[in-house]
């Protein structure tokens, strides 16, 4: 009898350690958003150079990005469904460390890339943000602007010295948003995730970039989607603005 | 001389007596209040549902502070009980007055020990509000700005023990706590739930029905020509008209937001400039250093004078502020530029703004003064 049991509780032991054994391996991602100007990190308030003689100091950058995944060979996995990425940090060590989104819990694979929205997808869009819970950051009411029935998706504040002699005169504000200024933007990279292990990945912006061909001056706040000079050269600007560094 | 000591015996003797009297009364007679047993009080918790907008934010109460009937019933008559400040002068309602939609009319709010800081902020709508409360937003939620004001030395200038002594020692508070939370002893009358309590009274304070915009925007009537000269360019909805670019921090419904805002009221070269820094000083961000709340509109002709230091007497004072720019400071909001509205124009959109009065708030006896 007692043999009986050992050889009963010898197999469980023995059943518990193969379904151990096969246990899912697992990895974990960080993307850190940073912000830069000309290839440098970009705090808020910190002055930089613009069409000579203006001058810039932000205020403010944020957007929303949506459907975060990563590719495989045959399919996307999810990461986040929307966040918004706020970047208006006050010191240069917190610009330099971006703002972060961390993903656990991924499979252990060799992905092929990495893609996302920038903005808010139509469907969510067809919403409001009273229809969101407020730990959701579509429920911000200042994020949408009911004149559009839109989210803002992408907000670039500051203010601009537009004799270069060191006042900061004109405030300056670039909103974007509407379904027909919404993009995804994908990286075809290998990423490759390790069991137990975090893998970082840094997205940068460059703002120079991003206003690269805009007369600011001109029009110092937009909230046009339909604005081609401005709010239109924002959105062809930024897939040239961003960069995947590993 | 004679007479005069026996006055003094007298004197001493009626003294010597009292004090006697005084403590055998007290000992034989009067119940230690901190801990009275409530349990055969019935605890029968009858849930408040609220009547939410149409198109208002999802009300989200704390999940551990459910609205009853009861606990609403209890926050009320806390909030209008003087009781909670040292020489029982002031009371929440001091600065809160139903009649002036929550607000009191005065630049500055008066407290026990003369005047705040600031203002007094409108309560309308406030359970809807989820990102931090006061003009610079040193609480996060209802129930932790109700905890501030009593130990204030400005504002009521008492101890939390006494006014738990002070509540245990009435009945009718007794019962209320019992009712409202289902404590089983006075000892158990807390100032978590007297903020709790208040906290689901001040969540009742809903206006988002009955104004001439909220009949607007449900298509049951018109606005007049200004009125809808004001709307477009308060929301910047027609590309002919200026933006006025009030919608950008007072967004629809609650035409106020979530973010905290510089809106120009002081002027500084630099981020520590700021005579009073606002968030920053909560926060620690030296460029939130100058920012306030973004106060909801609604019922803004009840609320004068404006801004978190009451420095605008009339909403023409107000417009003009907004339309010539403002002060100039590092962190100034960009929206505030010179906004070359004519005088019709700011009239136009004065003419809006009134359109978000509703005046049942002001009148609602389930608001008012429960005794």
């Amino acid at each position: 009898m007692k043999i009986q049991h050992l050889f009963i509780a010898f197999i469980i032991v023995g059943m518990f350690q193969a379904c151990k054994g096969d246990q899912e391996k697992t990895g974990s991602i960080t993307l850190h958003f940073k912000a830069f100007y000309d290839g440098q990190p970009l705090s808020m308030l910190s002055t930089k150079p613009f069409t000579a003689p203006e001058q810039l100091q932000f205020t403010r950058l944020s957007f929303f990005i949506s459907d975060l995944a990563l590719m495989d060979q045959s399919a996307t996995v999810a990461l986040k469904d929307i966040d918004l990425v706020d970047m208006s940090f006050d010191d240069i060590n917190s610009a330099d460390n971006g703002y972060t989104i961390e993903v656990s819990d991924l499979q252990v694979k060799n992905y092929s890339g990495l893609k996302f929205g920038i903005g808010v997808p139509a469907d969510l869009n067809a919403k409001k943000p009273v229809n969101f819970p407020s730990s959701n950051p579509l429920s911000d009411p200042n994020a949408y602007w009911s004149g559009w029935d839109s989210f803002i998706f992408m907000k670039t504040e500051g203010r601009i010295d537009t004799l270069g002699n060191g006042a900061f005169d004109t405030g300056f504000a670039y909103h974007t948003g509407t379904n027909e200024l919404f993009r995804t933007v994908t990286a075809t990279l290998p990423i490759s995730i390790e069991d137990g292990k975090n893998k970082e990945i840094d997205v940068d912006i460059d703002y120079k970039k991003i206003l690269e061909g805009i007369d600011i001056k001109a029009l110092p706040l937009n909230s046009n989607p339909k604005d081609t000079l401005q709010i239109g050269m924002i959105i062809r600007n930024l897939a040239n603005a961003l960069t995947l560094v590993q | 001389m004679i007479l005069r000591l026996k006055g003094s015996h007298f004197f001493i003797a009626f003294v010597i007596c009292i004090v006697c009297f005084a403590r055998c009364h007290d000992s034989i007679e009067m119940p230690d209040v901190r801990n009275i047993d409530l349990a055969g009080i019935p605890y029968l918790p009858e849930p408040f549902n609220l009547e939410v907008p149409v198109n208002f934010p999802l009300f989200e109460p704390p999940a551990d502070n459910s609205m009853t009937v009861d606990g609403i019933g209890l926050g009320r008559k806390l909030f209008y009980d003087p009781i909670l400040s040292a020489d029982s002068t002031i009371s929440c309602s001091t600065c809160h007055q139903q009649a002036k939609s929550f607000t009191d009319n005065l630049p500055v709010s008066e407290g026990i020990a003369g005047k705040t800081a600031r203002g007094s902020i409108d309560l309308i709508n406030v359970g809807f509000e989820y990102h931090g409360m006061f003009w610079d937003g040193r609480a996060a939620t209802l129930e932790l700005q109700a905890i501030q004001p009593v130990e204030n030395p400005i504002e009521m200038g008492e101890t939390w023990d006494n006014v738990m002594m002070k509540l245990q020692r009435q009945e009718s508070y007794r019962i209320g706590f019992r009712k409202a939370f289902g404590i089983d002893n006075s000892s158990l009358m807390t100032k978590e739930l007297v903020a709790k309590a208040i906290a689901q009274f001040e969540r009742t304070i809903v206006s988002g029905n009955n104004s001439k915009y909220d009949r607007f925007k449900r298509g049951e009537i018109f606005l007049d020509d200004n009125e809808t000269n004001g709307y477009l360019m308060f929301f910047n909805l027609d590309p002919v008209l200026p933006d006025a670019q009030c919608g950008h921090c007072h967004s629809a419904p609650l035409l106020g937001t979530t973010d905290y805002f510089n809106n120009g009221l002081q002027e500084s070269s630099d981020l520590d400039g700021f005579a009073d820094k606002g968030l920053g000083l909560i926060d620690g961000k030296s460029s939130d250093n100058g920012k306030f709340k973004t106060p909801t509109l609604r019922n803004l002709v009840f609320t004068a004078p404006y801004m978190h230091d009451g420095r605008f007497n009339t909403l023409e004072e107000v417009m003009a502020h907004y339309t010539s720019g403002g002060k100039d400071s590092p962190n100034k909001s960009p929206f505030l530029n010179n906004l070359h509205l004519t005088e019709s124009q700011k009239a136009d959109v004065i003419s809006f703004l009134l359109t978000l009065t509703d005046s049942t708030v002001l009148t609602n006896p389930a608001f008012s003064r429960p005794f």
